[in-house]
């Protein structure tokens, strides 16, 4: 675990001494502010609440965590310095962990610079401040799924665009999938499993204000899953 | 201290290192010397626990590197080639987090960071991003992150590779300075490099050891041992001034005279003529003897009698060009 810190401090600093992490977040907090101002009908709506806020969350994450996911391992390998890492003693799950801690944090602090939103809204009206908790929550759990599967594709290639497109891609299938079981007509068995497997489905729970345990495990295990086939994917290039 | 044996590695269905077994002592320094493509940097790999073998042990420590990768990352300080660094970090940040990554205590990592500079000729350049070094000093930083942990095993893929010849030669010192201490295995493809720095030399050649010793043994055990250079004044037998040829010179007579067909006679103007012989192994007192017997009995004057081991340089080309036409 302390290697694993090790890792995600120098990816933070290395994420703040570039523009990177700042542009994150400002095309974060700008997009989300445009969506909800502009086209999620905040004032027609004439309701406090943050709810088509954070529904635009699932889309823009997805757009947005690749850019900042896909450096991760791709930058690494045309760099070369993959080999410097590899050959420090780190365990193959610290890098994985190590790396996610830091993009993590990055999403948690856009998440922190969005917290004026909410507080200007409730200004405006009652807010209910327990579901904006929950929101919040759902947000960063998204992030983290999110983050985990952008960095696994990263760690397929050494190209960081090819690693950007199919993080964007991959990320917004698993968001919207849900989407299937709103405009088809499915079987409410295949409706179940396309519900079951969105993250976008999951984290709509949260916006309802439901903290759901199972939603908690279920966004737990995705980001595990990804970052045990990230360690798995580094362990096998020694076999290259 | 490394124990290499039957070591093969494959990429893809390309053999890079094909059965390859050799071993280093404690605090020797080897050099494996080849050409681009002859294994190098894979045996290098396999070593530091980068790459895991496809057939055969390399066991560092007493650790095989394919079982315990971690406990060999420990033991081992690793240039790799081309020195992959991380251009946002100044010097001083990237010592560090080698340091945090190497484990070592909170409040030894400023000392270790400012001796490994010192001993590279860092001082000073701690606040200097990495990107904006030359590329001497950046494999200076390679250098100092390599000896950073004291580590006992060294490895150093082509240590001096982009340097000026003034850098060169202080990197050679620094190397050789830890030698004695440390085990330490660099490659190369400059000979005098070897030559300066190895107790011991590997060379390889399409993934196999050519041949493997001292830098001596090597020369010695090689046919044609040592080159016999004389400069000899004196009139050629037979028709006058035939000399252009070398045919009619004193060299081209001793060549005769001592048996030498092999050798090469060579005119130099006036009655001087260069003889260079190749004398077998171990032959060499006895070729120059006889040369300066043939010379005194035959009233020729030897103004010059030089002799050189072969170097390390031909005995490569030629044991990589003798392999290649096998």
């Amino acid at each position: 675990m302390k290697a694993a810190l090790v890792i995600a401090r120098r990816e933070l600093r290395s994420y703040f001494n570039s523009p990177l992490a700042y542009v994150f977040i400002a095309s974060l907090l700008l997009s989300s502010a445009i969506f909800f101002y502009f086209l999620g009908g905040f004032y027609a709506a004439n309701r406090a609440g943050m709810r088509s806020y954070f529904a635009l969350f699932p889309v823009l994450l997805a757009v947005l965590v690749p850019a900042l996911t896909m450096k991760l391992w791709a930058e690494e390998r045309r760099q070369g310095s993959y080999e410097l890492l590899m050959t420090l003693p780190f365990t193959e799950a610290a890098l994985a962990i190590g790396k996610h801690l830091a993009a993590w944090s990055v999403i948690a602090i856009a998440l922190v610079a969005t917290l004026p939103v909410p507080l200007m809204v409730g200004l405006l009206g009652r807010l209910d401040w327990g579901v904006v908790a929950a929101e919040y929550l759902g947000a960063l759990l998204l992030g983290s799924a999110y983050a985990a599967v952008g960095q696994y594709l990263s760690s397929l290639t050494r190209n960081q665009m090819s690693a950007f497109m199919a993080g964007a891609a991959a990320l917004l299938a698993l968001g919207l999938v849900y989407q299937l079981a709103v405009w088809l007509d499915l079987p409410p068995w295949l409706a179940g499993a396309v519900n079951w497997l969105s993250l976008g489905y999951r984290f709509i729970s949260f916006s309802r204000g439901v903290i759901d345990s199972r939603d908690i495990v279920y966004f737990g295990l995705v980001s595990a899953a990804a970052l045990y086939l990230t360690a798995k994917r580094l362990y096998f290039s020694a076999w290259s | 201290m490394i124990e290499v044996s039957g070591l093969s590695k494959s990429y893809g269905g390309f053999e890079a290192v094909k059965d390859v077994s050799f071993t280093v002592g404690d605090g020797r320094v080897i050099g494996l010397l080849g050409p681009n493509g002859a294994g190098k940097t894979t045996i290098m790999k396999v070593l530091t626990g980068y790459h895991r073998p496809s057939s055969g042990r390399a066991v560092v420590g007493g650790i095989d590197a394919a079982e315990d990768p971690l406990a060999v990352k420990r033991l081992v300080g690793y240039l790799p080639e081309g020195v992959p660094l991380y251009a946002d970090m100044t010097v001083e940040e990237c010592l560090s987090f080698i340091a945090e990554a190497r484990g070592i205590a909170k409040a030894e990592r400023a000392p270790a960071a400012a001796k490994a500079m010192e001993a590279c000729g860092l001082a000073g350049m701690g606040p200097v991003r990495i990107e904006h070094l030359s590329k001497g000093f950046r494999q200076r930083v390679g250098l100092a992150q390599a000896i950073l942990h004291d580590p006992p095993v060294l490895i150093l893929d082509e240590p001096t590779t982009g340097l000026d010849p003034k850098q060169i030669l202080e990197i050679r010192a620094l190397i050789r300075s830890l030698g004695g201490d440390k085990t330490v295995i660099l490659s190369t493809h400059i000979m005098q490099e070897v030559e300066a720095l190895c107790s011991e030399v590997l060379i390889l050649n399409e993934g196999r050891i050519a041949a493997q010793g001292s830098a001596r043994e090597l020369s010695e055990a090689m046919q044609g041992g040592e080159l016999i250079t004389a400069v000899i004044l004196g009139r050629g037998g037979g028709a006058g001034d035939a000399g252009d040829a070398g045919e009619g010179s004193a060299a081209a007579k001793a060549a005769a005279a001592l048996g030498w067909p092999e050798a090469a006679a060579k005119p130099l103007g006036g009655d001087r003529s260069e003889l260079s012989y190749r004398a077998p192994a171990g032959r060499g007192d006895e070729a120059a003897e006889r040369l300066f017997d043939w010379a005194a009995a035959s009233g020729a004057k030897l103004l010059e009698l030089r002799r050189e081991r072969i170097s390390l340089e031909e005995i490569f080309v030629r044991l990589t060009s003798e392999e290649q036409k096998r």
